[in-house]
């Protein structure tokens, strides 16, 4: 496990119509140092994710209004980078698979072993950085390519690290 | 001399026609006697009180009464009802048949034995009554049938609500899960708290999380087995799935003191076929079991199961030393609706459809009983 990762604050959204249990989750997840935002229902996911900058999302399948899959898709069209952990009751995960041809990150039983998911939503996490990293350097290389003067350039990755939330 | 020829002529003519209508009558005769022998209908016909002077095959067979025995008896009185039957019958109609669904008569053995009843008046040529003719459709397989419908549809119901109910309590679970985490890690915390404290708070919120875990693979083991699955080819081990059936039958086997002897073959056995059919195979036939075995009232009970692979075939076996299988009944015990339990503890279908299972996957099923021995079912699938 790369020991730089486990130092890395993680900014998790949650979304879950289930505000005890969001309550509970929250809590360990902070108590871990980790940056948490709780939502109770996808609109409201969707609304926060258009001000904040996530990395890992931890979504509930079944709520009433727009459900986990339709609420990941959305998320991504956002953030394109956010990785989406979406749990579901048994027998869902078919229906879930077939309906969400989006992909999530992973879908996960509830009820969730808190462990296991501390460890996915990690996995999660190192993948994103990976493909920002990746897309990072390619529009680096394109700005190069442009030769920009050196005021220009520092503006243009200031935006670039905003738009990828490197802040 | 002309007078006489013409009367012999006469004479002779009305003989042919006599001899012509003597044929055709035989003929009559022999065709209604076809009908009556080879019809499974209850068939019979009363003179105009109601007494009994024809009785088909079919209605001898179906009631148990040979003719003869009904020499001078009213249809009435085979009724389960008679007084109702004699309203029905007086009141068949001059127009056509009269129709009763669903009447009960007594079989001479006691049973009873439901018919559809079609009541016709036979009248001579001045319309007069002479009698009735009945023809009667057997629909005591049928209304058994509608019964068992209607009570497997009650039993898919607390099917399907039980997974409603697995399904709902694993959200209060994951509650009770994150709190009694969030509760230890407080804990580990906690400043103040005596040694001896922290270690009972411990156990208990670990102890907490153990039996939430407990919970959770219940209601997963449930909802899995509800899943009505269409055929899906998949590569398992067989050894899992034996597993999983034993341990979805554990609350069956807690208050019994059945032993369950696996004899697996060593290592992994892979196969491909469709793990979620066989799982409910397997746990009929351990279901069985283990009814054989408390009907017997055998302390020492155990099912033995075993798997063995030969050639590109899989064996796996199922023994109990229960009440066993008598000669007459092991040929039924694979039909529809046939069970040796008490009526409403189970539906006869078990088998039967295990069976379907089976065959669909190309595989057989054989059994070896003796009565007051005990039953060995061995279940034979392809590899692939």
């Amino acid at each position: 496990m790369n020991e730089q990762s486990t130092i890395r604050v993680i900014r998790v959204l949650l979304v879950d119509d289930e505000a005890t249990l969001l309550e509970y989750l929250s809590k360990r997840l902070l108590r871990q140092g980790h940056t948490v935002k709780a939502t109770f229902s996808g609109e409201d996911a969707i609304e926060v994710a258009k001000q904040e900058h996530f990395d890992v999302a931890v979504v509930d399948l079944k709520m009433p209004g727009i459900d986990g899959v339709e609420t990941q898709k959305r998320l991504r069209e956002i953030q394109p980078f956010l990785q989406c952990i979406v749990l579901t009751g048994h027998g869902s995960i078919e229906s879930a698979l077939e309906s969400g041809h989006e992909e999530a990150f992973q879908y996960l039983l509830k009820p969730v072993d808190y462990d296991h998911l501390v460890a996915v939503i990690k996995e999660a996490y190192e993948k994103k950085m990976k493909l920002q990293e990746a897309k990072f350097q390619e529009q680096l290389e394109e700005l190069h390519h442009h030769g920009m003067g050196a005021r220009g350039m520092k503006q243009a990755i200031a935006e670039l690290r905003k738009i990828y939330g490197f802040d | 001399m002309d007078s006489t020829n013409s009367l012999e002529t006469e004479l002779k003519k009305v003989r042919q026609e006599l001899a012509g209508y003597k044929i055709e009558l035989h003929q009559t005769r022999g065709y209604l006697q076809c009908i009556l022998q080879n019809s499974e209908d209850m068939i019979f016909a009363t003179e105009v009180g109601g007494m009994l002077i024809s009785f088909s095959k079919g209605a001898e067979k179906v009631l148990g009464y040979s003719f003869m025995e009904l020499i001078g008896t009213y249809i009435k009185d085979l009724a389960e009802d008679p007084v109702s039957f004699e309203e029905f019958f007086n009141s068949s109609g001059h127009d056509g048949p009269t129709v009763q669904l669903d009447i009960p008569f007594r079989h001479k053995e006691g049973g009873t034995v439901y018919f559809n009843v079609s009541l016709i008046n036979l009248t001579n040529r001045e319309g007069q009554s002479v009698g009735t003719v009945g023809v009667c459709r057997d629909i005591t397989l049928w209304k058994k049938i509608q019964e068992d419908l209607v009570r497997i549809d009650r039993l898919a119901e607390i099917g399907r609500i039980a997974a409603g109910v697995a399904h709902e309590i694993n959200n209060p679970l994951a509650i009770i899960s994150e709190a009694s985490g969030w509760a230890g890690e407080v804990i580990s915390d906690a400043k103040g708290l005596s040694p001896e404290d922290r270690e009972e708070l411990e156990k208990a919120t670990k102890e907490i999380s153990h039996q939430t875990k407990r919970c959770r693979s219940i209601t997963h083991e449930l909802l899995d087995f509800a899943r009505g699955s269409t055929l899906a080819l998949i590569e398992f081990d067989i050894h899992d799935v034996l597993r999983d059936s034993i341990s979805f039958l554990k609350p069956e086997l807690k208050h019994t003191s059945i032993e369950i002897d696996t004899q697996f073959m060593s290592g992994p056995l892979l196969m491909k076929s469709d793990p979620k059919l066989l799982e409910q195979v397997f746990v009929n036939f351990i279901t069985n079991a283990i009814h054989a075995i408390r009907s017997k009232g055998e302390d020492k009970g155990y099912i033995r199961i075993k798997t063995l692979s030969i050639n590109s075939e899989v064996e796996i076996s199922f023994e109990d030393n229960g009440t066993g299988i008598t000669e007459e009944n092991q040929k039924k015990i694979f039909q529809l609706f046939f069970s040796t339990k008490a009526p409403g503890k189970g539906t006869g279908l078990g088998l039967s459809i295990s069976q379907n299972i089976v065959k669909n996957l190309g595989g057989t099923i054989t059994l070896d009983s003796k009565v007051g021995v005990g039953t060995n079912f061995t279940l034979r699938l392809p590899l692939s």
